[in-house]
């Protein structure tokens, strides 16, 4: 058993790029190991802003060996009546190179008579030789986004390779990347090479991550990330706060630091007048920077960002940062001085040239559409039509303000806030504040009810729109995100118990884009049907409902979201009562008997007989009485064991006409009534 | 540190690692890429370096020589290495240590920062160069330049003068920066940048805001288009006819600043002067391809 080390020392890979690479090589290694010898072992990953690093402990050091078994002629062919070999047989031994002795007659399954075996035995190969062929071959084959070429090369990577370490226990794997051969020496902190110039010698892969430490570089991610953590807080706790969190912008300055240190700098106090929105995004962006705030939650005049080295001797990394932060600031004001020279409706003109979408036009256009779809919407929900009318023509004017131009993230809020100074309703700057919400999977809806109005309209005039022009996700394309503004609509109509068909409102959408659609109404629709059923479903699997429900649920209908959530509570209220599997056997069977029948919903009673199917017909008044999604599901349980019962004793499809008729009614009616609430025959 | 001892001293520096030391290109331009010793040196085989200061008018970022950091012209410090060298980032930062920035007391990172020119028909990956937090230079592999794959790949390296020259003295408005000083024999006259420079931005923002125009510079582009394609087919003069494509890119600069070409526009636009700048490149590689002796040149070790 030995331990193996690889690093890859490049110029500075990109933030985003360092964990996807990092585990797509881990994973396509330990595959090749269980295949190639048969270990099953964890890899150890390591990265930092030049390096991506794996260990993996206790690899056997030779290949086990293989074992082949070759099929030959039948026994009779290869042996003569005195047991002797003949020609046939020795060619058989000849051609698998063994010894003809070692030949077996064996009868395998499916063979009528014994046959010639061979088993050949393949000695494993040295794992130091299969490494040499193996990793080269592996990090070639990586997946890298924006792959770049360097100098005479035709290499493609992500960044230069400029070392490479590999060791198998005190061994050096014998290989080459791009001219690069791999050694058992590394590269430090630049700051380290300054007074160290020549290479780090890594002794064994046990010894990586102490001697990158000795020479200034944190190996493993997690290590800088959480302290940075710490160091985040304690200082902002000296600054007399705490930290704005925001994991994400941790993450990253973990990722683009080789030694996790933090400074503290402090910015005019002036700067605080700007919203707290602005500062926020304007740090994180132009400066990778925390804020720190008090108690209330209102800034502190100072800030917390990252540095790749672990002192400042003489300040001017504090001094650096702040110098630059000052700047962003400055702009930061400037954008927002200009910005409220004149009222926020006076961007309506110019949003006539801001481009939507080319077929759809313009962000003047959608706004009316906007508008128009608000104001149904808002009446649908018996709120207030103007205010859902003013709130949308109002949503998009901040796009052309100089601050969301330089900060596309404040899209909404800068809206929001310039309303709010400039004196409108709460309700109103609320409402655009917000419309951009749910902007992810996680993040929550609008908080009021209009800003729940006005993000549904933009949504699903982006949705209905696209649609409309042939726009449609396929796979994993979906340029302009219309799945999660779809999963948006579906989530702020689920969350807020609205009665609205997404597929109505998405019909009105289309209604509002008139003209400029250029496919087919019938079709737009189909495709939309599809999609917002996607949406639902993949809604109430993230509400957590199991397979069953979702499946039983949804069958039985899906636009009316409110109904469609109070059954799958109902439902998943009654988990896993065995008697709904024979339900759905029985739902099952009466699918398969209605299938080319068009039974009439009267059903004449009195001529059924059996009692299984009387008692059937008892029950249905009831059953069709709309007892209510838990009570009904209560009767339909009890109705399990009869119908069970009926299937056994009755066969439905029987020679007499008027029977027949009658039971086919009878089905047909119990089904109707199943699928008030679910399709059962989905259960499964 | 005086801006002019800066740029000599950058010049001095790259001179010394064998880089010809070039001149700006006397026309208007956004980039220093843009001047052809870049553009067409990018282009082809030819190992060639070269290093010079190129003025980038950005008409959009003018601000009348009232905002304390931005500018409507500013210097580059542009250089081409090709191919890039494999030791080229500690070359750089050997450069920062010729300014006199000690690397024992400052902090230096190369964040993901990739570089586009669609004018140019060009794009590459690298770096911002970040000291102490702040960007004082571009640093890029140059992959495509002109519509075609670069084979060798150069390394471009843009150095931030007026950036560069702030923060070494701790200045918070550009027009403080000392120029160089003036000796005459009554004295000695330091110059600030606010004497050399404020007025000019004054006006050129002044011109690129408010006065352009529009119908003028609408007619100067089709004209200048026009002209090149006629160099371009009928002369297959790609150095004039590129000069057209510099002169459209600044005229599209400044009706963008004037408010004058719509978000559905640009995107066409932008492309008209692509075509014609790769066009220019092809027609350039046709011809050293073409010249007695390129192919196989040996390079003297």
């Amino acid at each position: 058993m030995k331990n193996l080390l690889l690093e890859i020392h490049c110029e500075e890979i990109p933030a985003r790029f360092l964990e996807p690479l990092s585990e797509e090589f881990a994973a396509a290694f330990q595959a090749w190991m269980k295949e190639s010898l048969g270990a099953d072992l964890a890899v150890e990953r390591f990265h930092s802003p030049r390096k991506l690093a794996w260990r993996v402990t206790g690899i056997p050091q030779r290949q086990p060996d293989q074992r082949e078994v070759q099929v030959g002629p039948p026994q009779r062919m290869c042996l003569d009546e005195q047991g002797a070999p003949t020609q046939t047989g020795l060619k058989f031994a000849e051609k698998w190179g063994v010894p003809f002795d070692q030949v077996l007659f064996e009868q395998p399954a499916g063979k009528k008579e014994p046959v010639a075996v061979a088993t050949l035995v393949k000695a494993g190969r040295p794992t130091l030789e299969l490494l040499a062929e193996v990793l080269p071959r592996l990090v070639t084959a990586l997946h890298v986004p924006k792959a770049m070429r360097w100098g005479h090369s035709s290499f493609e990577f992500v960044r230069p390779i400029r070392n490479v370490v590999a060791l198998f226990g005190e061994d050096v794997v014998p290989f080459e990347l791009d001219g690069v051969k791999a050694g058992r020496t590394t590269l430090g902190h630049r700051l380290f090479h300054l007074d160290h110039p020549g290479p780090v010698p890594v002794a064994s892969p046990e010894a990586y991550e102490a001697a990158l430490e000795g020479a200034g570089v944190v190996a493993s991610f997690e290590v800088r990330r959480e302290r940075l953590a710490k160091e985040l807080d304690r200082l902002a706790a000296e600054a007399g706060g705490r930290v704005v969190a925001d994991a994400e912008l941790l993450s990253t300055l973990a990722l683009i630091v080789e030694v996790p240190r933090i400074i503290a700098g402090s910015f005019p106090a002036d700067f605080l007048d700007l919203p707290k929105e602005v500062l926020v995004t304007s740090l994180k962006e132009h400066q990778k920077a925390f804020c720190v705030e008090d108690a209330q939650g209102a800034l502190l005049p100072c800030f917390l960002t990252a540095a790749n080295r672990a002192d400042d001797p003489e300040g001017f990394l504090k001094s650096g940062n702040e110098w630059v932060l000052r700047a962003r600031l400055y702009d930061a004001r400037f954008f927002y001085a200009e910005d409220r020279k004149e009222p926020l409706s006076a961007r309506m003109e110019k949003l006539k040239h801001l481009t939507f979408q080319r077929e759809l036009g313009s962000y003047f256009d959608k706004t009316q559409r906007m508008m128009a779809l608000s104001e149904a919407i808002a009446g649908a929900l018996t709120l207030d039509g103007t205010d859902g009318k003013l709130a949308a023509q109002y949503a998009k004017c901040d796009l052309v303000t100089l601050m969301v131009g330089e900060f596309p993230e404040l899209q909404g809020i800068m809206g929001g806030e310039y309303l709010k100074r400039e004196g409108a309703h709460e309700k109103v700057w609320k409402a655009v504040k917000e419309h951009y919400r749910p902007d992810a999977s996680d993040a929550p809806i609008p908080g009021t009810p209009l800003g729940g109005v006005v993000a549904l309209a933009d949504k699903l005039d982006t949705v209905a729109g696209c649609f409309s022009v042939g726009i449609i996700p396929t796979g994993s394309k979906d340029p302009l995100a219309l799945r999660r503004a779809g999963a948006g609509i579906v989530r702020i109509l689920f969350e807020n118990g609205w009665n609205l068909n997404p597929l109505r409102a998405a019909a009105l959408a289309l209604e509002a884009i008139g003209e400029r659609a250029t496919k087919p109404r019938a079709e737009t629709l189909a495709a939309l049907e599809a999609f917002f059923r996607d949406r639902v479903a993949y809604q109430i699997e993230q509400a957590g409902y199991a397979a069953p429900v979702r499946r039983a649920a949804l069958a039985a209908g899906w636009t009316d979201l409110v109904d469609l959530k109070a059954r799958c509570e109902a439902l998943a209220a009654f988990g896993d009562d065995p008697r709904f599997a024979s339900l759905g056997q029985s739902a099952k069977r009466i699918s398969n008997i209605l299938k080319d029948e068009t039974p009439s919903e009267d059903l004449d009673a009195t001529v059924l007989q059996a009692p299984e199917e009387k008692a059937l017909a008892e029950r249905l008044p009831w059953l069709e009485s709309n007892p209510g999604h838990a009570s009904l599901l209560a009767g339909l349980a009890d109705l399990a064991g009869p119908l069970e019962a009926f299937f056994t004793a009755v066969m439905v499809k029987c020679e007499d006409p008027a029977l027949r008729a009658a039971r086919l009614s009878l089905l047909f009616r119990l089904r109707k009534a199943f699928l008030r609430i679910a399709d059962f025959s989905q259960w499964q | 540190m005086h801006i002019q001892e800066l740029i000599l001293r950058l010049q001095r520096f790259w001179a010394d690692r064998g880089c010809l030391i070039g001149q700006p290109y006397d026309l208007e331009k956004g980039a220093g890429t843009m001047n052809p010793l870049t553009f067409f040196g990018a282009v082809g085989p030819k190992p060639w370096n070269v290093a010079y200061v190129e003025p980038s008018r950005r008409p959009v970022d003018g601000r009348y020589g009232e905002n304390p950091f931005r500018l409507y012209k500013h210097l580059q410090m542009q250089v081409l290495l090709k191919p890039s060298p494999a030791r080229v980032q500690d070359l750089y930062i050997e450069s920062l240590e010729a300014l006199g920035i000690d690397m024992r007391k400052h902090d230096l990172r190369f964040e993901e920062d990739n570089w586009e020119a669609p004018t140019l028909g060009a794009w590459g990956v690298g770096w911002q160069v970040m000291l102490d937090g702040m960007e004082i230079s571009q640093f890029t592999y140059f992959q495509q330049v002109g519509g075609m794959d670069c084979r060798p790949v150069s390394a471009e390296l843009t150095y931030g003068i007026e950036r560069i020259c702030m923060f070494l003295g701790g200045l918070d408005n550009i027009y403080d920066i000392t120029w160089g000083e003036v000796k005459t024999d009554d004295g000695i006259y330091p110059v600030s940048y606010r004497e050399v420079r404020q007025r000019e931005e004054y006006e050129l923002s002044a011109f690129s805001f408010e006065h352009a125009d529009l119908a003028f510079h609408w007619q100067c582009f089709e004209a200048f288009e026009k002209e090149a394609w006629r160099l371009l087919k009928d002369l297959g003069h790609y150095l004039s006819a590129y000069e057209q494509a510099l002169k459209m890119s600044h005229t599209f600069n400044v009706l963008h600043a004037r408010g004058a070409v719509s978000t559905t526009e640009r995107p066409g636009i932008i492309k008209r002067i692509r075509d014609l700048t790769c066009a220019c490149a092809r027609a350039y590689v046709e011809r050293e391809s073409a010249l007695p002796g390129q192919e196989g040149k040996e390079v003297q070790a």
